[in-house]
């Protein structure tokens, strides 16, 4: 990795050399180690290093973003060129005002050696004990041992300058045999926190309970489901509505209902990045310091996240969440906290007399974007729940369903959150007792 | 690293250092791949130009196999002192690979191949200048300017060049440059945050060939602008989606996709044999029903052809060095062969057929679809709509999902219409259908001919772990399904 000395000399190398009214310039710099195993082998063991420098350079109203991979001086030359080429020949956008300024982002501890050293002998050593443990009940072992480390730098014409590292360490793990399967994850930014053990006994669980699976009707059922099923809903919640660009836009179910009911009145999501148990950035793409925002409080919708461009169009501050530069999506939430409640996993089964378990969703996408209603099928341990006990597996079953709908039926949530990560998201939820929830097929 | 990548780069000194030190590491065998990546993205939403940007990338990839299992490593760093260690990375990572193995890799054979290979274009799209391309698009928006109820008009234009270098210890190195081109528009009206209609065109996502700038003219994107805008506005006030077993027909775009998700996913070779278990899935297709399962109806032909010239799935050699080849999936309806590695191929008794694709320099390759083509059938568009008395016509991908195992899939569209007697009547919005996948293609009663046929572009198949991007194409016409569940 390069050191932060170095990183920033190469971001004041891109202010110098450019020649645009204002210049943004951004430093990823990621390297990334991951073991797959399937059928109890390894069969992908990989290794990548790579860096990514994105400018932005401004010409009064005009923006023009490029990226390269290369950081020595020709190349940071040529991409600053290429940015303020490209701005040159853009149309003014009346609606752009600056680049942003912002305060230095609060100091987040996120490097942990022990991660970054985490070798592939390491890593495995850590699937051999998975699949020894996975043969001796005659089930296969699927899953993927990661370990990141990533560097993020901004630094821009108006003074901001920005610097963090941090790694992470991500286990996730299917066991299976004969159709059957169970599945569980972990996710931190010290590798000594992945408890390798615990995630292997619940994979394992799930899938010897799998066993002589029931098909059952579509139609609505009372569902249990865990952290990373209550997450995916979540995660699509966000995609529907929680930026400011689909909020403006008028696209998002946020629109025109800030300070309305929208879902129940236990539900809360706030958007931290600061969560201990987050392994959140404490800046944006843009060099922004992030903010804690408030999205549904109790059931009421309360807000959403900027950038610095829509912050300006709805006439507010940035919360901090912008995205890459090169990407036209606008701002999103990338970690997301849901309120917890005061039950435990075992009261939520005991309570329900009949009722569906779900470990986790697969395929979800949008049935109708502004009702937020969603398909997709259960996946890796989903379970009949008759008098208070789990009775059997059941045969993945397809939902149609909208989130909002879901969030308004909430009866028993779990003390206990877990940390999710989904497509980039990292999510902190406790998993849930919802009645009414559709199945489709 | 404006310049171009042989003026940049010793290949040649580069995969001799590759493939001495993996040697001298104890590899028993090693390919290197180096890639240079020039993007160049514009979107334009209404009058503004919503983003631009360039993007390039240039680094190496070392595969080998050492103690009889797989190491990949990867840099961006091309210098000797580098490819030397991230050469020793690639062969320290296949020997912790060996920790955890059943039986030592094999990988069937291939020739050795020493070529180059370049997508044949009549206009580089690098070479047109940014101004005339975002004029071009900014006059679309003026076209769709007078319906009111268009609340965004977007279009884009996209472009990749791909120069990539292939070296093994078997003797390969091959070049090649591969060009691909995509543009589209789409519109979305509305009435209120609650009421809107989408219409794109020609597909959700645009339209991506392996060509060049030549490809923006033939789309003719400003003679579908104002239909475009208009079918998003009538969509506003279009009828819902029927429920119910009915007859449909599906436009060649969504059968593109159809064929994608239950037709090439499933047939993945590496994804039959578990290895996308814990993330992308696995699949029903398993090779004891190779040669037996009736996958569709007798009028369902299914190959994969690389070579087919400007399906975005089109190349000269695959990233093990495979020549691109043109193969049978499906034959009269019957499952009759897969997408293969060397390594999966081997198991299953054949050789290669040239699947094996990365995503960039830094991934390790995968079995990826190429252009996965349902061949042409004998029916008119309007022969087909002519048998239908109780119907439902559907354009346009809208929204998927597939389980896990490739089999029960929900899908939706932008538009359809009714078919009553033989004809097309009201407009629906959102229209819907599911089914199961043999199922589903055995209830194909009919398929458009080859006037109706082309090769549709997926510019963002997802894959693997870390998450590789996959460009590939779908030959495809529209198909006829009897009894379908629709709506709900």
């Amino acid at each position: 990795m390069i050191e932060k000395e170095k990183t920033l000399e190469i971001l004041e190398k891109g202010l110098r050399f450019s020649s645009a009214d204002q210049t943004e310039l951004l430093l990823l710099e990621e390297d990334t180690n991951l073991t797959r195993f399937a059928e109890n082998v390894i069969h992908q063991n990989v290794a990548k290093y790579d860096h990514a420098l994105f400018v932005r350079a401004v010409l009064g109203k005009k923006v023009g973003v490029a990226v390269t991979n290369g950081i020595e001086d020709d190349d940071i030359k040529k991409v600053v060129e290429n940015a303020t080429e490209i701005a040159k020949n853009m149309e003014e956008d009346p609606e752009f005002l600056s680049l942003p300024t912002s305060p230095r982002a609060k100091e987040v501890f996120g490097f942990y050696k022990n991660t970054f050293d985490f070798s592939p002998e390491d890593r495995a050593d850590s699937v051999d004990l998975i699949v020894k443990k996975c043969k001796t009940l005659n089930l296969y072992a699927s899953g993927a041992f990661e370990t990141t480390t990533q560097s993020l730098a901004v630094s821009n014409s108006l003074g901001i300058r920005q610097y963090f590292k941090g790694t992470e360490a991500y286990l996730s793990l299917t066991s299976s045999k004969d159709g059957q399967s169970g599945w569980a994850q972990g996710l931190s930014r010290d590798i000594s926190k992945i408890d390798i053990e615990s995630i292997t006994e619940t994979a394992i669980k799930k899938t010897l309970m799998s066993e002589n699976r029931e098909e059952l009707p579509p139609g609505e059922y009372t569902v249990i489901l865990e952290e990373a099923a209550v997450a995916s809903l979540l995660l699509f919640l966000g995609f529907l509505g929680f930026g400011g660009k689909t909020f403006i836009q008028q696209r998002s179910f946020m629109s025109g209902k800030i300070g309305e009911k929208i879902t129940g009145d236990n539900i809360t999501i706030v958007e931290d990045p600061f969560l201990t148990e987050m392994p959140g950035i404490p800046f944006d793409y843009e060099g922004v310091a992030k903010k804690k925002v408030k999205l549904i409080e109790n059931g009421v919708a309360k807000g959403v996240v900027y950038n610095s461009y829509y912050a300006n169009k709805a006439k507010v501050e940035s919360t901090g969440h912008a995205l890459l530069p090169n990407n036209p999506y606008g701002p999103y939430p990338k970690n997301m906290v849901m309120g917890s409640g005061n039950s435990s996993m075992e009261q939520m089964i005991k309570s329900t007399e009949k009722g569906i378990f779900i470990t986790r969703f697969w395929y979800i996408n949008f049935l109708n974007p502004m009702r937020t209603e969603i398909t997709g099928t259960t996946q890796d341990g989903t379970f009949l729940i008759e008098n208070g006990k789990i009775k059997s597996g059941v045969k993945n079953m397809r939902m149609g369903q909208s989130i909002l709908d879901a969030f308004s039926n909430v009866e028993m949530m779990t003390k206990k959150r877990k940390v999710c990560p989904q497509f980039g998201v990292v999510m902190y939820v406790p998993a849930m007792k919802i009645k009414r929830f559709k199945f489709i097929e | 690293m404006n310049q171009e990548i042989d003026d940049m780069v010793d290949f040649d000194k580069i995969s001799e250092v590759a493939l001495d030190q993996t040697k001298s590491s104890g590899a028993t065998y090693a390919d290197i791949r180096i890639v240079h990546n020039q993007d160049e993205s514009i979107n334009v939403k209404n009058a503004i130009p919503e983003l631009i940007d360039k993007y390039e990338s240039l680094g190496f990839g070392i595969r080998v196999i050492a103690k009889g299992s797989w190491g990949f490593a990867s840099s961006c760093e091309l210098t000797l002192d580098s490819v030397k260690k991230v050469s020793e990375l690639a062969v320290e990572i296949a020997k912790a690979s060996a920790k955890v193995k059943k039986n030592d890799v094999v990988l069937s054979p291939v020739e050795k191949i020493v070529d180059t290979y370049k997508t044949l274009i009549q206009i580089d799209p690098f070479k047109i200048s940014l101004k005339e391309k975002l004029d071009y698009l900014l006059s679309l928006y003026q076209i769709t300017k007078k319906t009111s109820s268009v609340r965004f008009f977007e279009s884009f234009m996209s472009f990749k060049k791909e120069k990539k270098y292939f070296a093994s210890s078997e003797g390969s190195k091959i070049e090649q440059e591969i060009i691909q081109s995509g543009a589209g528009i789409s519109a979305l009206a509305m009435r209120s945050h609650r009421e809107m209609g989408r219409r794109s065109y020609p597909n959700s996502s645009g339209e991506y060939q392996t060509k060049g700038y030549e490809l923006i003219g033939e789309l003719r994107l400003e003679e579908n602008a104002e239909r475009v805008a208009e079918e998003a506005k009538a969509l506003l006030d279009a009828k819902p989606c029927p429920t119910g077993i009915k007859t449909i027909i599906l436009d060649g775009a969504q059968i593109s996709l159809q064929i994608h998700e239950s037709i090439g996913h499933p047939l993945e070779l590496d994804r039959v044999f578990g290895a996308e278990k814990n993330f992308s899935g696995t699949s029903f297709a398993t090779v004891d029903k190779l040669g037996k399962l009736k996958y569709a109806s007798d009028i369902v032909n299914v190959v994969t052809d690389p070579t087919y010239p400007g399906g975005l799935g089109t190349f000269g050699y695959d990233d093990e060095g495979v020549k691109a080849k043109k193969g049978y999936l499906i034959k009269d309806g019957v499952l009759v062969g897969y997408l293969t590695s060397r390594e999966t191929a081997d198991i299953i008794g054949t050789k290669s057929n040239a699947s094996m694709r990365a995503e960039g320099w830094g991934d390790v390759p995968i079995i990826r679809m190429t252009n996965t083509n349902l061949l042409p059938g004998k029916y008119t568009l309007k022969d087909m709509i002519s048998e239908v008395d109780d119907g439902i016509y559907l354009e346009t991908v809208s929204s998927w999902s597939i389980d896990d195992n490739r089999d029960n899939f929900k899908m939706g569209c932008e538009i359809g219409w009714e078919i009553k007697n033989g004809k097309l009547g009201d407009m629906i919005k959102k229209p819907t259908y599911s089914g199961n996948t043999v199922e589903f293609w055995n209830s194909c009663d009919a398929v458009a001919n080859e006037k109706h046929w082309k090769v549709w572009g997926t510019p963002n198949c997802g894959k693997g772990q870390p998450p590789q991007n996959m460009e590939v194409g779908q030959g495809a016409s529209p198909c006829r399904f009897r009894n379908v569940k629709v709506g709900e």
